[in-house]
């Protein structure tokens, strides 16, 4: 039975980073995991649960100061068809149409993929290789105050991240790459639907004649939290796409990554997969 | 005035519509799962916390008291239980001793189904728990703790042979052995399991069960009750799904029941996704070691089948799966010498149901890996092997099976042909080495299986009445339950074609044992089989009342007359001399008060096997050969399935529409037990009792689907038509190996092919 | 027992105002409270589609859907497209075509299919199986639902 005291509905960000203040909050957005989580009694309820449905500036995907901010509230649905992110970071359009199913989609919010911080989430990765901020907002002592953290900062363990109790995450931001910025990911699952990653790779660089330079790759599934693959990076970063390249890239990332073994894969089927999908990428990348 | 002539047409082989499908698109079919009765209390059961142990106590004083709580039971309780199951090895509530984490210890009717479930939490179980046995291997090692009264822990076993293997081996040029591997896999019937059990005063019982084998359960629930069968009475709501999962009595049932009977009220017990999952039967698992020879000429010599079959903590049907693996061993194709032997062994796994195919797509799985590896030695061609060694029309096996309609060659050569085998086979094979991780493959498979009912009861029958109404409506009650295969539209269809009467004019009534006639049950892809004869035989009785009635009043003999579109016509010609309606009104209104009442009891011309499994156990046998075409990822290795050609001797084509849907579905089953789905257990643990993790094929993983019918007009079939149900899923999981083997040079004896377990295959043949 | 909340919302075109606990999924609602036992439940966890409903236009699974989340909002389930001319060639198709067998995932399918023709009425056979990927079938193969689906969508050759 649920210990849940009330449920706040509020309309404004301020209501609810208000509401988040009084403590013991738990957060709802689109619930495609929070009501799985609960009926199988994997969450601790707070006292208080805050549907943000309505709350007004949490919507909506804009070019803002050269960067995309993308409010929590997007759907997954938003983020397979809206057109500024099809045009500007098609690695997260490309993303979101290998997420779960068209019904999930149309319920889950980018917010609430990120809150969740399953090291599998499928929107996680490509936005840590788009260098993505999040916004978080709270009402310490009256008056709202707004940081910004770095994606990469943000997840601490599965389903734990850096966001204060207090806090709100109200927006996703995300710079606009640069010129010749491309960018790719590959999720391993058993179905090509309705499955979570058993891994999952991106890769996102400026490749200039064949050369890749500020290449950032992150990782799913192969970790406590999805993964930037600094040593993949370093291997990468301003050496020509070659053949050979890519094949030792791969190889750097299948040993940089420390999976677990779990149900779904053994830690060395993971790390083979690494070496598989980043070559993957890789190559895309190169020949795009 | 105008003479109006109807020409003879026919209903059979026409693309019919699913009758029950209009009301299922729009949400208005009322499951089991859908109804609710006045005063029903809803039922929980608790299951085991551990997987082998005493049960020391069980306290529900706190669970009884929870407000809404109506009725804890435990079994001290009931002390009326009776065991059930294929062995009777256990009791729906266990007594002092769990043997699965499955096991019913309690159960609570309650108000809700979520008071129930809090009343679960509030009982207290003490365990102590008793050594674990997961593996049947060592469940059979002497030391092995005794899971039930059995020596060995072995449940059941099966011997069969013809020849002498020793013989055999002696005359072969080729000799190979395997051992293959099969895992769990369930139903997973999108509706859930469910039951609501209703006492009257009386004391008599109202069912509403989702069993496909309502005549059967009624004795048995008889038994358990102590109670007269003829006081319980079956009603058969829509089902979601069945493919053979309930065709036994599982705890549930009888749990229901007896909350029922205490509290007097209507009682529903509906599972969750998750307790569908880890209580409801499985496929058997089990290892085959095959040992197969061959002669230089091609001719197969013998085979020694060894089959360890992990029987789980109790015995249901999945234990007798042997009886039908061993007819694809002795029988798919000739062999001069063949040696079965099978033992189920008591472990404190799930235990094992039926499952379209029961236990063939197992044995295909070896039998047709064997097949290909052979041809392979003899550097012969494997169709042309299949072709030399396959069965042909009147030829009685070793084993007695009676194939008196037969079209394995013409499935075998239509197959090749229409998926250009060969030449694709060639092709793929020498691509096998090359750049790219992209490989193709192609593979075949046969298969053989029962399509003319399965003697396995005293009778294999099945009971039909038909009443003809004076406007010509006719409702048929029949003994054969409709479980989405479309059985009811076939029944139609062939009522319609014996009386000339449209489709619409039928009612079929198949869902209450208070109405229908006797019959055996929906297993063994019998209904079309046994059920359309059946109903054929009413309706000839029928036809032939409708037509002594109608000769005297036009002065033309009996067979001079037909029944067409609504009116007796003149056969020859097809006037049409008066409607049908009319003729049936003046039989009703005479004198005579002559209604057209019939019934007609079918009972399929097969025997039951002699105590050595010899002899035919079905009046016809349905054959197939699927071609299945895969592209394989060696990168990681992902198996993708592009095209299935599929060609089925289904003796006749009933009802197109229907049979296509019967082979697409099967065929994607059998995809999934070859590729996606895998209930992992460790430690007799479920891991995966859920549908994010038990992997179903989606809508876009399907293959393209190439369907041949083969009509052989089986001389004893309705319209010459054979039992089709199971067959599209049986050569699955042996047609994508051999087609990974195709593509790779790799072959895989353990099912499933996901990703993982295949790269590492190919993984460890690199080194 | 549950906290419970008082909400407002059009369902199938009829405003409905109702107290539910707050922890309920919107499939408990429709069938426990409502009694409109169409939608079905399947798995509880999103993961079969047997539940699909439309909210303000959109498909979703209400099996994990919390009631409260209904408030405010337009919400169309089988009942209501079953009532709707618009998906009567849809319906239709689907038993021509030999879609529906034991039918149970048959609601889902076709809200499902619904929407994917709303958003594309001319989806192709890729689409399509894209657009079902989230509806479990375990009696069809799919197949002769696809090709409902295509048929409606106008497409008239059948390649899978």
């Amino acid at each position: 039975m649920s210990a849940i005291e009330r449920y706040e509905l509020p309309d404004t960000v301020e209501q609810a980073a208000e509401i988040l203040r009084g403590g013991d909050v738990t957060v709802l957005a689109g619930g495609t995991d929070l009501m799985p989580q609960m009926q199988a009694g994997r969450v601790a309820f707070g006292k208080v649960l805050m549907n943000v449905r309505r709350c007004a500036g949490l919507a909506g995907i804009a070019v803002e100061a050269g960067r995309i901010r993308i409010g929590a509230l997007t759907t997954i649905t938003d983020l397979l068809e809206h057109d500024l992110i099809r045009r500007h970071l098609p690695v997260l359009s490309d993303a979101a149409d290998k997420f779960a199913s068209g019904q999930i989609r149309n319920m889950g919010t980018v917010g609430g993929n990120i809150c969740n911080a399953s090291p599998a989430g499928d929107t996680l990765v490509p936005l840590l290789v788009l260098d993505a901020e999040v916004e978080l907002v709270s009402k310490p002592d009256g008056h709202l105050a707004i940081r910004q953290l770095p994606l990469r900062d943000f997840f601490s363990g599965p389903g734990r991240t850096a966001r204060r109790p207090d806090e709100l995450l109200t927006a996703v931001l995300v710079p606009m790459p640069p010129p010749g910025f491309r960018a790719g990911f590959a999720k391993l699952g058993i179905r090509p639907a309705l499955d979570i990653s058993i891994v999952s790779v991106a890769v996102g660089g400026v490749v200039a004649d064949g050369t890749i330079a500020g290449a950032r790759v992150a990782f799913g599934a192969v970790g406590p939290r999805p993964l930037r693959g600094t040593g993949t990076e370093a291997a990468l970063e301003g050496q020509p796409l070659a053949q050979a390249l890519i094949e030792a890239a791969a190889c750097t990332a299948r040993d940089e990554v420390t999976p677990i073994d779990d149900l779904r894969a053994t830690a060395w089927y993971r790390r083979e997969m690494i070496h598989s999908l980043t070559k993957k990428v890789l190559t895309d990348v190169a020949a795009a | 005035m105008t003479v109006t002539t109807i020409p003879k047409q026919s209903l059979i082989g026409q693309r019919i519509t699913k009758r029950d499908a209009p009301e299922k698109t729009i949400g208005q079919t009322r499951y089991i799962q859908d109804m609710t009765l006045p005063g029903q209390l809803h039922a929980k059961i608790l299951r085991s916390s551990r997987l082998h142990a005493k049960i020391i106590s069980i306290d529900t004083a706190k669970a009884a008291a929870l407000p809404g709580v109506h009725c804890v039971i435990t079994a001290a309780d009931v002390p009326e239980q009776r065991p059930i199951g294929v062995k009777k090895d256990q009791l729906p509530l266990k007594t002092d001793r769990v043997r699965s984490y499955r096991d019913e210890i309690a159960a609570v009717a309650a108000d809700s189904p979520e008071i129930a479930a809090a009343a679960l939490r509030l009982i207290e179980v003490v365990y102590e728990d008793l050594p674990p046995l997961t593996d049947p291997k060592l469940s059979k090692l002497p030391d092995a703790p005794r899971l039930h009264d059995a020596p060995d822990n072995v449940a059941l076993t099966f011997a069969y042979k013809h020849g002498d293997v020793a013989e055999g081996e002696a005359e072969s040029d080729f000799v190979i052995e395997d051992e293959f591997s099969l895992h769990f896999v369930t139903h997973c019937c999108m509706g859930v399991s469910g039951v609501i059990a209703e006492f009257e005063p009386s004391g008599n019982l109202t069912l509403y069960s989702n069993t496909q084998v309502p005549f059967l359960h009624k004795r048995d629930f008889a038994e358990l009750l102590n109670i007269d069968p003829g006081r319980i009475r079956i009603i058969q709501p829509p089902i979601g799904g069945g493919f053979g999962s309930k065709l036994d009595i599982y705890p549930f049932e009888p749990i229901c029941i007896y909350l029922a009977r205490r509290t007097g009220r209507p009682v529903k017990l509906v599972f969750s996704r998750e307790e569908e999952f880890i209580a409801s039967p499985t496929r058997q698992p089990l290892t085959v070691t095959l040992r197969s020879g061959v002669k230089k000429d091609g001719a197969l010599t013998f085979r020694t089948v060894r089959t360890l079959l992990d029987n789980g903590a109790y015995t249901s049907w999945g234990a007798t799966t042997p009886f039908v693996m061993m007819q694809t061993f002795s029988s798919l194709y000739r062999v001069a010498h063949c040696d079965y032997y099978t033992e189920a062994v008591y472990t404190n796994n799930p235990y094992s149901g039926s499952f379209r195919g029961y236990g063939n797509l197992q044995a295909t799985f070896a039998v047709e890996q064997h097949m290909d590896r052979l041809a392979e030695l003899l550097g012969m061609d494997g169709l042309e092997f299949r072709l030399k060694n396959a069965q042909d029309r009147g030829e009685v096996t070793l084993q007695g099976l009676h194939f008196k309609s037969c079209g394995l060659k013409e499935c075998l050569s239509v197959a090749a042909e229409r998926s250009d085998y060969r030449q694709k086979r060639e092709r793929h094979q020498a691509q096998q080495a090359a750049p790219g991780t992209i490989k193709r493959g192609v593979g075949m498979a046969s298969m053989l299986h029962v399509g003319g009912g399965a003697k396995i009861y005293p009778s294999d029958g099945c009971g039909s009445i038909l009443k003809l109404d004076d406007f010509a409506h006719v409702t048929l009650m029949t003994g054969a339950s409709e479980i989405g295969q479309g059985s009811e539209t076939v029944l139609a269809q062939l009522v319609c074609e014996e009386l000339g009467i449209p489709l619409d004019a039928v009612t079929v009534i198949n869902n209450d044992t208070d109405i229908t006639p006797w019959d055996v049950g929906v297993h063994a892809s019998r209904t079309t089989f046994v059920a359309g004869n059946s109903a054929i035989g009413a309706a000839r009785k029928a036809r032939d009342k409708i037509l002594a009635a109608a000769a005297k009043v036009t002065n033309l003999h009996a067979d001079q007359l037909d029944l067409r579109a609504g009116y007796i016509v003149r056969a020859e010609d097809g006037e049409a001399l008066m409607p049908l309606a009319k003729m049936l009104r003046s039989l009703h209104f005479s004198d005579m008060a002559e209604l057209v009442i019939t019934s007609h009891y079918y009972e399929p011309p097969s025997k039951h096997q002699d105590k050595d499994y010899k002899g035919d156990v079905s009046a016809a046998y349905a054959w197939a050969t699927h071609v299945v075409e895969i592209e394989l990822d060696t990168a990681t290795g992902i198996v993708r399935l592009d095209k299935v050609t599929a060609a089925h001797d289904v003796g006749r084509v009933i009802n197109q529409l229907g049979i296509e849907g019967q082979i697409e579905g099967g065929i994607v089953m059998g995809q999934g037990y070859a590729i996606t789905e895998h209930l992992m257990f460790e430690d007799g643990l479920c891991l995966n009792p859920n549908f994010r993790d038990y992997k179903l094929v989606t809508a876009p993983e399907i293959p393209e689907m190439d369907i041949t019918f083969i009509e052989t007009m089986d001389g004893e079939g309705p319209q010459g038509a054979k039992g089709v149900g199971e067959a599209p899923a049986i050569c699955m999981a042996a047609a994508v190996a051999n087609a990974i083997e195709n593509a790779t040079g790799v072959r895989l004896t353990s099912l499933p092919f996901t990703p993982e377990r295949v790269y590492r295959a190919l993984t460890e043949a690199r080194r | 027992m549950s906290l419970l909340r008082e909400i407002r919302f059009t369902l199938n075109g009829v405003e409905r105002r109702l107290s539910v606990p707050i922890t309920m999924t919107a499939l408990a609602m429709l069938r426990d409270v409502l009694n409109m036992t169409g939608t079905k439940y399947g798995c509880g966890e999103g993961e079969c589609g047997a539940c699909t409903i439309l909210v303000d236009g959109q498909t979703v699974n209400s099996c994990i859907m919390f009631a409260v989340d209904c408030d405010g909002r337009e919400v169309k389930t089988i009942e209501g497209v079953a009532a709707d001319e618009q998906w009567r060639p849809l319906r239709e198709a689907l038993v021509e075509h030999g879609g529906v067998q034991c039918g149970f995932c048959t609601p889902g399918m076709v809200v499902q299919a619904s929407h994917v023709l709303s958003k594309n009425p001319h989806a192709d056979h890729h689409a399509i199986k894209r657009g079902l990927e989230g509806n479990l079938c375990r009696c069809t193969g799919y197949k002769k639902i696809i090709d409902a689906v295509a048929a409606v969508a106008g497409e008239q050759e059948v390649v899978p």
